[in-house]
């Protein structure tokens, strides 16, 4: 209950972790996964996600290990979270874990986020689901 | 009696440590308060706050009251980190398929 919204995944793939990486950092890749946005691996570097009905959220890198961590601030000012992007090699294959984290309830607009979030939340997914 | 929201009762420092210690069972105000650096009357605001989320309820024990943890409103939190969870597990799911067509390449 002291992180009551902390998220973690992990996940194997049969890719060695340049490739893994390379689909976290290079924009073109990333859009095809997940959001188009123009990331990259530097430390400090800010770019936009953009998330379709869910608006383009603001981010900010802050760790980088090259193939190993990518590590930004997602949804500056609104949600204000963490995603934390791990890598490690596994077998001949990545072992990815992305940990969704930092939802600050204490601080008024981490509340307000997960306050304004809460009701609409499901219909956004719903909508996403039919984009996906 | 004014009904609060879970996550409203949720976003306190103080009432979350308040749930964590009633999770090894129910508990005296007076025991509870003791171990805060705060007083008792604030300790009581707290208290009344999760029990108008629904989060505690209260049992007169002689001059004590004792407070039970009810854990069935957290369900609204879970549900909202389980979009969540199921949104990255799509989002994972993907990055495998385009990983899978930049191999064939």
């Amino acid at each position: 209950m002291s992180e009551p919204a902390a998220i973690r995944l992990d996940h194997y793939y049969p890719h060695p972790p340049a490739a893994v990486w390379k689909a976290l950092t290079d924009p073109e890749l990333h859009a095809r996964w997940w959001a188009a946005g123009d990331v990259r691996p530097i430390v400090g570097h800010r770019f936009e996600l953009d998330m379709g009905p869910w608006g383009k959220q603001p981010c900010e890198v802050v760790a980088v290990e090259p193939e190993r961590l990518l590590r930004y601030r997602f949804s500056v000012g609104r949600l204000d979270t963490f995603l934390d992007w791990r890598l490690a090699p596994e077998g001949e294959g990545t072992r990815l874990t992305l940990t969704h984290e930092g939802f600050d309830l204490d601080s008024p607009m981490g509340r307000q986020a997960f306050e304004g979030m809460k009701p609409g939340w499901p219909k956004v997914l719903a909508r996403m689901e039919c984009v996906l | 009696m004014t009904q609060i929201d879970v996550f409203a009762a949720l976003s306190n420092p103080v009432r979350r440590e308040i749930l964590m210690r009633l999770r090894l069972g129910p508990q005296a105000a007076g025991d509870l308060a003791q171990g805060f650096d705060i007083g008792r009357p604030a300790i009581s605001e707290h208290l009344q706050v999760l029990r108008k989320a629904r989060l505690v309820r209260e049992e007169p024990r002689g001059r004590e009251r004792y407070y039970h943890l009810d854990p069935r409103p957290l369900g609204e939190v879970e549900a909202w980190i389980e979009a969540f969870s199921k949104y990255w597990k799509k989002r994972l799911a993907a990055l495998e398929e385009v990983l899978n067509e930049e191999a064939k390449r």
